[in-house]
């Protein structure tokens, strides 16, 4: 759709600005990946999400 | 040892005790078309194809995987030293089969269009919106075809002994009745006529599953459906023998497509009208969080070294023919003439 910035991309973006939290996140999924249960990472992936909203909202 | 048999001495019985009620079981079969597991809502996957369809730019850009595996399917129908005067594309998509029968071959760049042994070409699917979509390109000039649109359900509406090829490419992996469609393929072939089919199966998409799963544990605590149940290659061969086709040949072929992030290969899967479609799915999008999660997970658990993430597409290529007396027969056991071990030996493959 021209001249409207999908949802997806304006996620995609703001994703993109927080690699450094995401590859900390995964590394701690995949330290045990098959003894994964609810809320194994929380920690990082709260320090995550505080990224990606600051990233989303400062567009 | 030699025990005499009881059985010998028991008198036949010379007339069957019937039942005041009849009470006897016998196996219980299922018969073809008859009500199956439904797995895939149809109705869903066709509006998605219409929306995906309905954005014409954006459905072009993403056709580099259709065309890549039509490509292949159309060298595997040059291997047929044949002349085909009526074929049938069951799923044609974008009628991608017949753009690419139009090009030459890779192999013999100079011998002319691929599609020249090819008198008339019926294109069938059920979304009106995609089959149309190429319909004013150059390229239909070059061939005779015919689109065809087909109503949603899995009944096809030909009849038997048509077709003297029957042609599918990306479609069979949304189809409930496997083993009904096949059959009724193999009935609207004419006797000895090839089935040359490639659906997406066995562990495609295997990265985004997994990382799914795992965002989905961490985060919610449980799993649901995110990609389809496909069909695994040792599957293919029974189902293709319990329809009813001879001389199989199954064979197995990966491609592997880099994305920059796993965002971009959700868009290209939903623009190309192959999202999730699996009735017991959770209806609404993935939530963000998931979503998240997921990113991170599929990059440290798949991700290349140059920062992009591949994702695997495996395609399951199968060729089959309706049987026909005139057909080659394997040889009765036992009617060799020579030993391949004497022969082997003496041309020295010894271990």
């Amino acid at each position: 759709m021209p001249g409207r910035t999908r949802p997806i991309d304006k996620f995609a973006a703001a994703v993109g600005k927080c690699s450094a939290e995401s590859a900390v996140y995964g590394k701690c999924i995949l330290a045990d990946y098959n003894n994964v249960h609810k809320d194994k990472c929380a920690a990082e992936f709260m320090k995550l999400k505080d990224c990606y909203l600051k990233a989303y909202k400062s567009r | 040892m030699n025990t005499l048999s009881i059985r010998a001495f028991i008198p036949p019985l010379t007339r069957r005790a019937v039942p005041l009620r009849a009470t006897t079981r016998s196996y219980a079969v299922q018969t073809a078309g008859g009500p199956t597991a439904e797995i895939f809502s149809q109705q869903h996957k066709w509006m998605q194809k219409e929306r995906a369809a309905r954005d014409v730019e954006t459905s072009r850009s993403v056709d580099y995987l259709r065309d890549e595996v039509a490509s292949r399917l159309c060298e595997r129908i040059l291997d047929i030293n044949r002349h085909f005067p009526h074929v049938l594309d069951l799923g044609a998509n974008a009628c991608n089969i017949a753009h690419q029968l139009t090009l030459p071959s890779e192999q013999a760049p100079d011998a002319g269009p691929r599609g020249s042994r090819i008198g008339k070409l019926t294109a069938a699917d059920s979304s009106a919106a995609l089959l149309h979509r190429d319909a004013d390109l150059p390229f239909n000039k070059e061939i005779n075809i015919e689109r065809q649109v087909l109503p949603a359900s899995e009944a096809l509406p030909y009849d038997a002994n048509t077709f003297d090829a029957v042609l599918s490419s990306l479609s069979m992996h949304w189809i409930n009745d496997l083993p009904g469609v096949l059959a009724q393929v193999n009935n609207m072939l004419k006797p000895d006529s090839p089935f040359i089919g490639v659906m997406m199966g066995g562990d495609s998409l295997f990265e985004l599953r997994t990382s799914l799963q795992l965002a989905e544990l961490d985060r919610r605590g449980g799993v649901s459906t995110h990609t389809s149940p496909l069909a695994d290659v040792r599957d293919v061969g029974g189902l293709l023998q319990k329809a009813g086709f001879n001389l199989l040949t199954v064979d197995v072929d990966d491609i592997v497509v880099d994305f920059p992030d796993v965002f971009a290969l959700m868009k290209d899967l939903q623009a190309m009208g192959e999202s999730n479609a699996v009735i017991s799915r959770e209806k609404g999008a993935i939530q963000r969080d998931v979503l998240l999660a997921a990113e991170g997970i599929y990059r440290a658990l798949h991700g290349n070294e140059d920062g992009s993430l591949p994702a695997t597409f495996r395609l399951i290529y199968m060729i089959g023919w309706k049987q026909s007396s005139n057909q080659a027969k394997p040889l009765e056991r036992g009617t060799g003439m020579f030993s391949i071990k004497d022969y082997l030996e003496k041309n020295g493959c010894d271990k």
